[in-house]
């Protein structure tokens, strides 16, 4: 029966072309407005490492001026980045699972090919452990190991595309690359990873595409290069390479994966032990203040997901509304219209509950094809979002979307269509056949 | 077949109230032909709707086929319209987009028969009103008379005990609605009760008894004829 009912709904869509495009695209529109915000903001605010956000922990010590705190809005939150000094000391701490010190610093990079330009790129600086900490798959190769990580041994591991671009995509493992003056040996090439935010390093573009090369943290000490991100100072220092590394200042990110309770309270007495010690010595002159944010925590800290954004979905949603109730009106008028033919289908046999659900057919029909209208405009719409908002998103409409997309239209064509189809199941059949 | 006892109708609106029957009582027997005659807004379409189980009815009893079928839901009285009655109006009402087959297959939709069965049953339908060779044309490829003829078919087509007719020939020549006559007759007598709405004297007069309305109340049981077409009895349906 139900087949019967779709071939009598196409019908019906067929039979009014220009009404019937009408309201595919009222729905298609709202889809399309509201898809784009609830997408972008459904990336935006999803769990980027769901699996193990719990385990990871961003910390923070607090080694900020005594006199004033690191942030007037909140005087109780330490820095929300590390000294050098004390990255490396944490460094030494053999209970996380994985940790790393890291930071973003920029090189230029002198293609393979002597025709091509040399560019200037992002590099993250980091250790071995980088890699199983945040699960970064790898296409071609591996990470380097921990040795490589103290030589430092002159190894990088390079994006997906940045091997696109210099190697054609083959795999480069082996090959050199000249980065400033120092030539590298390609250790890795990792598969497309772009999480999404870049929980890892909020501080530097939430929703930057994550570095093309990644390199042993202590070549830059070898190098005397300086991070290019954010870097925070209250004490005056000598202004030379190695005066910032034995700074107050900070500028240095600092991730720990802690698996058990077991283990988060050990690390959490080891870094109030390490405050101490460092109190002893001269510095910590403020209370005890360590933080370890999990990745959640960290990015809402980050306040990564704006409320004003959270607004925007609302009033995207809202717009569908609106959308809905333009369509109860042209529902309305158009199965009116037919009041006749219902009565000629009432005469012959089809209950009242037979024509409402004909009715609907027709209105998911609409639902599903504005879906998919919808759906291609609102891939347009997260575009301009994106640029709106300088988002970048890898994959903004998933079969996640996409079913919430599907489902939202038809859940807009059926609530649109229940009172229509109500008001033409009850009509009396005997009114409409007199005359035609 | 069909007996109603006190049946009242109003129409009620904000400012008026239309008594469209008034302790109306009639008894049809089963293979009878009967015709309704009556000027207009005499009762009779209310008559044929609240026969049909298309309007309800505020007091008294309907009894159809041996069943009460006043306090019927409307699943149920949708089954009974499907099953027991078939409709022949006079504007024809065929649904315009559908062909004459599946025109003719709507009824047959709502009983849940295989396509093979209703395929069967279309074709004979069609054959009887003559135009199996027309299944695939759509009502406005036909004329007056052959819509209507595929409006007989589609009542038909179910095989319902009783056909309720509205002035089947009001929108047709002389000569057309002599031959919707014959197939009305021809139905009649291969065993369905028909009742049959009409203006005309001459049309009233072939069926087998006449029926006058006047303000909604049955005014005269008019003569019968010797015997109906059909003879229900055993005996009648050997021959």
């Amino acid at each position: 029966m139900l087949l019967y009912q779709l071939r009598l709904a196409l019908k019906s869509i067929r039979r009014n072309p220009v009404l019937s495009t009408v309201m595919v695209l009222g729905i298609a529109l709202g889809i399309a407005v509201s898809m784009s915000f609830v997408s972008a903001y459904y990336i935006i605010s999803g769990d980027p490492i769901p699996h193990k956000s719990d385990k990871l922990f961003y910390v923070q010590l607090d080694s900020w001026n005594p006199d004033n705190p690191f942030s007037d809005d909140d005087p109780t939150e330490p820095p929300n980045q590390l000294t050098y000094m004390d990255a490396m000391a944490l460094m030494e701490s053999d209970i996380p699972t994985y940790h790393t010190a890291m930071y973003k610093t920029v090189m230029v990079i002198h293609p393979p090919n002597d025709s091509v330009q040399p560019t200037q790129e992002e590099i993250r600086m980091c250790f071995s452990d980088f890699f199983s900490l945040f699960d970064v798959p790898f296409d071609y190769g591996g990470p380097w190991d921990s040795a490589a990580d103290e030589g430092p041994e002159p190894v990088i591991v390079l994006s997906a595309e940045t091997n696109d671009e210099l190697f054609g995509g083959e795999n480069s493992v082996g090959r050199t690359l000249r980065l400033e003056d120092q030539e590298f040996k390609v250790i890795g090439v990792l598969a497309p990873w772009h999480p999404t935010p870049k929980y890892y390093d909020p501080h530097n573009g939430s929703f930057d595409f994550a570095e093309p090369v990644f390199m042993p943290i202590h070549w830059a000490r070898e190098m005397q290069v300086v991070n290019s991100g954010n870097t925070s100072g209250w004490k005056p220092y000598d202004n030379s390479y190695e005066g910032k590394l034995q700074s107050e200042a900070v500028w240095v990110q600092f991730w720990a994966q802690l698996d058990t309770q077991e283990q988060e309270e050990r690390y959490a007495q080891f870094l109030t032990g390490y405050a101490e010690e460092q109190r002893a010595a001269g510095r910590f002159q403020r209370p005890n203040n360590h933080r370890l944010r999990d990745v959640n925590a960290w990015l809402e800290f980050w306040g990564v997901v704006d409320p004003s954004q959270r607004a925007m979905v609302i009033i995207a949603l809202l717009f569908l509304l609106v959308c809905a109730v333009n369509l109860i009106g042209i529902l309305l008028g158009k199965f009116l219209s037919r009041a006749s033919e219902v009565g000629v289908r009432r005469a012959l046999g089809a209950s009242r509950m037979w024509i409402f659900s004909l009715h609907l057919v027709e209105c998911a029909l609409i639902g599903i094809a504005g879906s998919v209208i919808g759906l291609a405009l609102s891939l347009a719409g997260v575009s301009y979002i994106q640029r709106l908002f300088g988002v970048q998103l890898d994959n903004p409409l998933d079969m996640t979307m996409l079913s919430v997309g599907i489902g939202l239209s038809l859940l807009a064509a059926l609530v649109a269509g229940i009172y229509p189809a109500w008001r033409i199941c009850r009509i009396a059949p005997g009114m409409h056949l007199k005359t035609q | 077949m069909l007996t109603m006892q006190d049946v009242r109708k109003v129409y009620r609106t904000e400012h008026v109230e239309t008594h469209a029957l008034s302790h109306f009582s009639i008894a049809v027997n089963e293979g009878e032909f009967v015709s309704v005659m009556g000027p207009s807004g005499s009762g009779k379409t209310t008559f044929l709707n609240i026969a049909g189980l298309l309007d309800a009815f505020d007091e008294g009893t309907y009894t159809l086929d041996g069943v009460d079928v006043s306090r019927l839901s409307d699943r149920e009285m949708s089954k009974v319209r499907n099953e027991k009655i078939g409709f022949i109006f006079q504007t024809f009402n065929l649904i315009p987009d559908l062909n004459v087959f599946d025109n003719v297959d709507v009824p047959l939709r709502y009983r849940g028969l295989g396509a093979a069965s209703r395929k069967q049953a279309i074709e004979e339908a069609l054959a009887t009103v003559g135009l199996s060779a027309r299944y695939k044309h759509y009502p406005s490829q036909l004329s007056g008379g052959q819509q209507q003829r595929v409006a007989i078919a589609r009542a038909l087509v179910g095989q319902p005990k009783l056909i309720l007719a509205d002035e089947p020939t009001g929108n047709l020549d002389s000569a057309m609605a002599s031959e919707i006559m014959d197939l009305l007759e021809k139905i009649n007598s291969s065993g369905a009760t028909v009742v049959m709405v009409t203006h005309d004297p001459e049309l009233a007069n072939r069926a087998s008894r006449q029926i006058h309305l006047l303000d909604g109340k049955l005014i005269d049981l008019a003569q019968e004829r010797p015997a109906p077409l059909y003879d229900p009895s055993p005996a009648g349906q050997a021959v």
